[in-house]
């Protein structure tokens, strides 16, 4: 007998088994990534999103903390077709429902035709069809949860030290921790400062750089940190990861849309414009930018030529759509760290010691 | 010369095309263990992709059982040695602009860098496209290869070289210094166990992983002697440690991307050949498997790899959350590997290659199977890929098959599932292996130390016994060093086979099992009562991209849904994914499955053709296969590939799900055809609208059934030898003393002449009955009488029922005695006179006749003292049927699938055709993988592949026939000839005379004592011997030896044609003229 059910926007039930239960919503989309389950499932960016992994078996190797990339699941349930116990009981305690044993192939193609869709899980000993539907019935788009950075971000000035040798203004909208420590190991102590910081909040810490992070959702539910990227332009270099360019963008003079189901996985080629060089990347996003508006695109997707990469010689500023800092995925990008802290060691738009 | 290599490579980047460019493509030449069919398929894919860039495409292959062959593959195909010297003339003729060694294997490689170091390919200006040859040395050569990975930071298992330095031999050490040497070499890499290996060979025969000092002396002895460099690698063992390989590809604009990687199931110490494989890695975390693939492309990029290349790595968990690594070897080339990566995320690799070696960029080819997307990508699969190799554990009962560094396997099957026990079983059904152990008289202590401790063929299914009998995960892992995630899943299979015994189903089916069997498990419930309680299967594509983009490509494997979804499933949840048009006529090919021997690349070969004919005729053609290795897996060689075990259940779902008119099972070789009988009862019972094609299943059975077959051939008044079928020893005996001895005896219903045997007297009728076939009602053997000394035939031959084709006669250079698959032969024959060959005639059609035979037919024949005998007849595809068109350009394969399509051979209006020039198949044997092994040809077959050599005499055809196998026949030097076995005449009798006179013209006899000594001395260029001692040896030192009479004459004309010219010729220039065989 089943004992989880997924509805969804189509007004299909699914029916499944419960691997960890409860009842919840949220936007239904995919990864293809096989690898690095723990990392994704505590990637902030996912927040208010049903992870499905197209990838069958989940929790193969266990469930380690040393691989989180932030202090919880973010994901509000998760979906595969088969979890190992190690997964179902970490999930289980984290109190994020997960259900597996249903076809995870015909949900990620439905995706791709109709796109990222709303849809509702009820999964335990008590869950029933109904139950599942409610929850749809509840659902929000992604766009309309504009509070979604205050439910990711840190709540206060916190300092991660890495020598000394520069020092960054990390804006918090949902970062996960291998930003910080990509920047760390190169010598930069990272100051990780709250989604709605303000410009003084910034120069409290008088950064080298104005590094904006990834984060959950539609980046213009994020207006605080796209005024700070207008505020600090030609004072300080500025840098930006997936949300981070999307709100370097917007402050460019840019827009942003959203996808149809977005880029979720390990894979996604990049061809850097100048070189003709294609690396392997990981990208967790719904949201891209369709106008660079005046900054220039450095780096496009090879599959739908979206922009990977934008910059600004004039204002010191680059950023890329996909996650340098890998964790899951490959490192072929983790250069982009050194790129962005020679920016100040050029000294371009640099304040003055 | 290597440095030049690279800048000449350099300088046409800027070429991307083909166009105005004739590139040389060189085959792998024929099957043999550690080299099977990948290289048909990826020289195959290779020269489809080097065409379609406007190159004028030149191939050599030594193998006419392949794909790539075949006329239309290149535009000059040359079926010649696999030599320096048959190149170079080919070079002469053709004036490539340059070769792709990566693409032919061990062999393609080792031939190109020898034209490349005689200074061949410099004189005739012909580029070595893709990966340079310096980076092949930097990869064959181990020590330099350490340095290079060292250079860049990359951890590789310690080890050092044990080398005879110019002019010096083995021989020249006293014992003690000799002794000192290994010891030095031990204590450098950290003490035993070690592995000791030779460079420059293939498939890693001769290496080892050693516990015993004294064994290790021994090894390094003969490895200094048999390598080619005079080098032994002696390597620190990482025994146990997860192996893992990489598929990387790189262009010349330096961009790297992994195709896929692959887990060995079996521990590191087990030749990745001989492992269970499975893709995608499932142990690794990602930061393990991050920095490997860091590696991996650190790797590709030090040695400046252009295209595909196989990266091997050791793994083990020591505590860090990304675990610690070795690189262990680099492949610079396309391998096994790649055709199992290709296959297993539908990312050509060869075809990928072939394109970056003219110097196109990865982003700038496009990925076929998607075709929205671009060869720039990573695959991401979404189902588990299981690779299980395929053991000739029967054919040799003196072999050890203990599974170990170096491969035994002759082939391997693949298969896809949803879960990982859904994938483990489909790969073992595919595998068509079944244990000869009767696990009831397996004790625990037997089962632990023969077979769970000591890896073999055997061990998965151990592993379910072990279950079975309530061994722990714990306990099977320290047994067995698998990972525990494994056997969990391992164990699951066993649990749900006792759910099943105990009747809840489902569980059963979502681990893989057949509903069929399902009920057998379950024992006294039907078919039809499982397959309502069970989820149903549907298709799923193999896209690339886990359901990212929609795909284009008719790519598809079965698997079951969820236990919510209960019954079978019907239309378009049966269909699945499946992109198919029912209203259109469509018809379902059986392929081969893996390798083995007695059924070979010469199945995948009919099968391809029969899909190519379907298609010439506008007919939809889906193929059902299981083998990652062959050209009709290729995902554009049918209209849908189905990449599934081959079971009566499982083709009928196929011919359900695509609404099939038909199902021929013809060309797979006894897997297809041993489908057709279940296939046809399953059809009856779904009621699905749909026939088994061509010759009658009926047909087929009645020609395997000696007794019907026998009372058919009395009624047409076709001679036989006489025999019978014994069910009990005393019938056998009864049966040999009318008949008289010697008698043939073999079990019926068998392939490749398994446990067939020639016996002399009682005794030792009596001991093959007891030692070889336990002879009962339902297992009886077959006694006949033997016809020594005739000469013995195959005919391949077409039917329509009306009128028959001969494709060809071949004459075998072997007798009666050595099995038609091992022995020699030729096209045309040469010893019969016209009226015997107009009987040939007259007996093919009669039996085509009275078989009612639509499709192919292939007789064997005996001839002796002007009578033709029939010794069998097969109403289907024969080993001999590619050989036969590559020798006489008829493709008799495809007309066979268009005359079972409906067409007539009058509306084909084809005609037979007879070569001026004589073609020699050569067989190729496995003894050297096979340790233990009786290197005597006999009526039991034993080769693995085989090759073909043209020439205007049989000697030169023979002779190049050697060539190819690695068998040549020196041109002087010493001579053993031994002829004490009854094998060979007396050397009183004429005959015997004559033989020793004829060798004594061009060798010296060796006046050795000990024949074994001079031979291990490598004091004997040719040895002609029965002895199975001195051929053993033989094997072991690479001397050339002949075996039997027949042999050692052809032998003998061939070096008397040594002088004639090598007669290189391109297959369509070759003289063929219109007529009829038998005819007038």
């Amino acid at each position: 007998m089943s004992d989880a059910y997924l509805a969804l926007a189509d007004g299909s039930v699914v029916q499944a088994r419960c691997r960890a239960p409860g009842r919840t919503r949220g936007e239904l989309v995919f990864t293809t990534a096989y690898t690095g389950y723990e990392e994704s499932l505590t990637d902030p960016s996912y927040e208010e999103q049903v992870l499905t992994f197209s990838y069958p078996l989940i929790g193969n190797y266990g469930v380690r903390s040393e691989r989180f990339e932030s202090d919880r699941v973010h994901p509000r349930a998760a979906v595969a077709k088969e979890f190992t116990d190690d997964v179902a009981e970490w999930l289980t305690e984290a109190g994020v429902p997960a259900i597996d044993h249903l076809d995870t192939r015909e949900l990620v193609t439905a995706i791709r035709e109709d796109g990222a869709m709303k849809c509702g899980i009820a999964a335990g000993p008590d869950a029933t069809p109904e139950a599942a539907k409610a929850e749809l019935a509840e659902c929000k788009g992604m766009s309309e949860h504009v509070d979604i950075g205050k439910r990711v971000t840190t709540v206060e000035h916190t300092v991660h030290p890495g020598g000394g040798e520069y020092d960054v203004a990390l804006i918090d909208c949902g970062a996960k921790g291998s930003i910080i420590s990509s920047l760390n190991e190169r010598g930069a102590d990272v100051h990780v400062l709250p989604y709605d910081a303000s410009a003084e909040d910034v120069r409290a810490v008088d950064p080298d750089v104005l590094f904006i992070s990834n984060g959950p959702g539609d980046p213009a539910n994020f207006p605080q940190a796209q005024s700070l990227v207008e505020t600090f332009t030609g004072e300080l270099p500025i840098a930006g990861i997936c949300l981070g360019q999307q709100i370097v963008a917007r402050a460019f003079d840019g827009d942003t849309e959203k996808m149809a189901f977005g880029h979720r996985g390990v894979n996604q080629p990049v061809m850097d414009v100048e070189s003709g060089q294609v690396v392997m990347t990981t990208q967790n996003h719904g949201y891209t930018v369709s106008d660079p508006g005046d900054l220039d695109v450095t780096q496009i997707n090879v599959n739908d030529e979206t922009a990977e990469g934008l910059a600004s010689e004039e204002h010191g500023i680059i950023t890329r759509q996909y996650h340098p800092e890998a964790n899951p995925g490959p490192h072929d990008s983790l250069g982009f760290f050194d790129d962005v802290l020679g920016l100040v060691d050029k000294g371009t738009a640099v304040t003055a010691d | 010369m290597s440095d030049e290599t690279t800048q000449t490579i350099a300088a046409d980047t800027d070429v991307k095309s083909g166009e105005d460019r004739t590139i040389l493509l060189i085959g792998s030449g024929p099957i043999q263990i550690g080299q099977a069919a990948e290289f048909d398929y990826s020289g195959a894919q290779a020269c489809r992709a080097l065409k379609e860039e406007g190159a004028r495409v030149v191939l050599v292959n030594s193998n006419p059982a392949t794909i790539m062959t075949d006329p239309d593959m290149a535009d000059r195909v040359y079926i010649e040695p696999i030599t320096p010297e048959a190149i170079a003339e080919i070079i002469e003729t053709e004036q490539p602009d340059g070769v792709i060694a990566g693409l032919g294997g061990q062999t393609g490689l080792n031939v190109t860098a020898e034209l490349a170091e005689q200074g061949i390919l410099e004189e005739h200006d012909v580029d070595i496209l893709g990966t340079p040859l310096d980076t092949i040395y930097a990869t064959e050569d181990r020590d330099l290869f350490r340095k290079r990975m060292e250079k860049i930071g990359e951890p590789v298992p310690k080890s050092t070289t044990i080398s005879l330095d110019e002019g010096e031999s083995v021989t020249d050490f006293d014992e003690e210094a000799f002794r000192g040497r290994v010891q030095d070499a031990v204590d450098a890499v950290g003490g035993l166990p070690v592995i000791a290996r030779t460079t420059y060979t293939l498939g890693g025969s001769g290496s080892g992983v050693v516990d015993e000092f004294d064994e290790l002396v021994e090894r390094v002895r003969k490895g200094l002697r048999l390598s080619r460099n005079s080098e032994v690698l002696v390597t620190e063992s990482i025994a146990g440690w997860v192996e893992l390989e990489y598929e990387v590809m790189r262009d010349a604009a330096n961009s790297c991307i992994i195709i896929c990687n692959m887990e060995n199931i079996d521990p590191m110490g087990i030749h990745t050949g001989e492992s269970t494989v499975v893709t995608p890695s499932q142990v690794i975390p990602d930061d393990g498997h991050q920095e490997m693939r860091d590696a991996a492309l650190g790797v590709i990029r030090e040695l400046g790899i252009q295209g595909g290349c196989n990266i091997q790595f050791a793994w083990r968990d020591d505590g860090t959350p990304g675990g610690e690594y070795r690189v262990v070897e680099v492949n610079p080339r396309v391998s096994r590997s790649s055709a199992l990566a290709s296959k297993a995320t539908g990312y050509p690799i060869a075809r990928v290659t072939a394109k970056v070696a003219l110097g196109k960029n990865l982003h700038e080819i496009e990925n076929e199977i998607t075709g929205e997307t671009t060869a720039a990508f990573e695959p991401a699969i979404d189902y588990i890929v299981t690779k299980v190799p395929r053991w000739p554990i029967d054919k040799f009962d003196d072999v050890d098959f203990k599974l170990g560094t170096a491969m035994k396997s002759t082939g391997e099957a693949m298969a896809i599932g949803r879960n990982f026990e859904e994938s483990l079983l489909k790969a073992l059904r595919s595998s068509e292996y079944d244990p000869a152990v009767n696990w009831g008289d397996v004790d625990n202590d037997t089962l632990e130390t023969e077979y769970l401790e000591r890896p073999s063929p055997d061990r998965p299914y151990a592993i379910f016994e072990a279950f079975d009998r309530g061994y722990t995960v714990e306990a099977v892992e320290a047994l067995t060093g698998i990972m525990p995630w494994y056997l969990e899943r391992f164990k699951r299979v066993s649990d749900s086979a006792q759910a099943a015994a105990e009747g809840n189903f489902a569980q059963a089916a979502t681990a893989g099992h057949t509903n069929a069997e399902i009920a057998a498990i379950a024992g006294g419930v039907d078919v039809d009562t499982i397959e309502q309680d069970v989820p149903g299967r549907t298709y799923k594509q193999v896209d690339t991209c886990a359901g990212e983009f929609a795909a284009q490509t008719p790519y598809y494997y079965s698997a079951r849904q969820s236990e919510f979804n209960r019954g079978p499933l019907k239309g378009k949840a049966a269909a699945g994914e499946l992109v198919v048009d029912k209203e259109i006529d469509s018809v379902v090919v059986v392929g081969g499955g893996p390798i083995r021997i007695g059924q070979g690349v010469e199945f995948d070969y009919c099968s391809v053709h029969a899909i190519q004919a379907l298609r010439e005729l506008g007919v939809e053609a889906h193929v059902v296969n299981n083998n990652p290795e062959t050209v009709s897996t290729d995902y554009d060689t049918s209209d849908g590939l189905f990449f599934d075990p081959i079971t009566a259940e499982e083709v009928a779902d196929v011919a359900e799900a695509t609404g099939a008119d038909g199902i021929m099972v013809q060309f797979g070789g006894q897997t297809s055809v041993n489908i057709g009988e279940p296939l046809e009862d399953e059809i009856q019972r779904r009621g699905l609208d749909c026939e088994i094609m061509g010759t009658t299943v009926e047909a087929m059975d009645l020609a395997e059934d000696r007794d019907r077959f026998n009372a058919l051939m009395d009624d047409l008044g076709i001679a036989q030898p006489k025999g019978g079928t014994a069910t009990s020893e005393a019938e056998a005996l009864e049966l040999a003393h009318e008949l008289g001895y010697p008698v043939l005896v073999r079990p019926s219903y068998v392939l490749g002449g398994r446990a067939m045997r020639v016996v002399h007297d009682d005794a030792e009728l009596e001991h093959y009955i007891e030692e070889a076939v336990r002879v009962s009602p339902d297992k009886p053997i077959l006694v006949d009488q033997f016809l020594a000394d005739a000469i013995e035939l195959d005919v391949d031959a077409v039917s329509d029922g009306e009128d028959v084709l001969i494709g060809g006669v071949m004459e075998h250079v072997e007798s009666a005695g050595v099995h038609s698959g091992d022995s020699a032969c030729m096209i045309p024959p040469r010893s019969l006179d016209k009226a015997t060959l107009a009987r040939v005639r007259e007996v093919t059609e009669d039996i085509a006749g009275a078989l009612d035979t639509i499709g192919l037919l292939n007789v064997q024949l005996a001839v002796k003292d002007g009578e033709v005998y029939v010794l069998e007849a097969n109403p289907r595809s024969s080993r001999t049927v590619p050989f036969v068109s590559k020798a006489t350009g008829v493709p008799i394969a495809k007309l066979a699938a268009k005359v079972m399509a409906g067409k007539s051979l009058a509306e084909l209006d084809v005609d037979e055709q007879i070569p001026e020039d004589v073609s020699v198949k050569e067989v190729v044997l496995p003894f050297d993988r096979l340790p233990g092994s009786d290197p005597r040809l006999g009526p039991e077959m034993k080769s693995t592949g085989e090759v073909m050599g043209t020439a205007q005499s049989f000697g030169k055809a023979y002779d190049k026939a050697q060539d190819s196998v690695g068998k040549p026949v020196p041109r002087e030097g010493v001579v053993a000839l031994d002829l004490s076995a009854d094998e060979f005449p007396d050397p009183d009798t004429p005959e015997g005379e004559e033989l020793a006179d004829g060798f004594g013209e061009f060798y010296e006899f060796s006046e050795a004592v000990d024949l074994i000594d001079a031979a291990r001395s490598g004091d004997l260029d040719l040895i002609i011997s029965r002895d199975r001692d001195l051929l053993e040896v033989a094997v072991e030192e690479e001397i050339t030896y002949f075996s039997t009479k027949a042999s050692a004459r052809a032998a003998l004309e061939a070096r008397r044609a040594k002088d004639e010219p090598i007669d290189v010729l391109a297959v369509s220039d070759r003289p063929r003229n219109v007529g009829t065989w038998g005819g007038n």
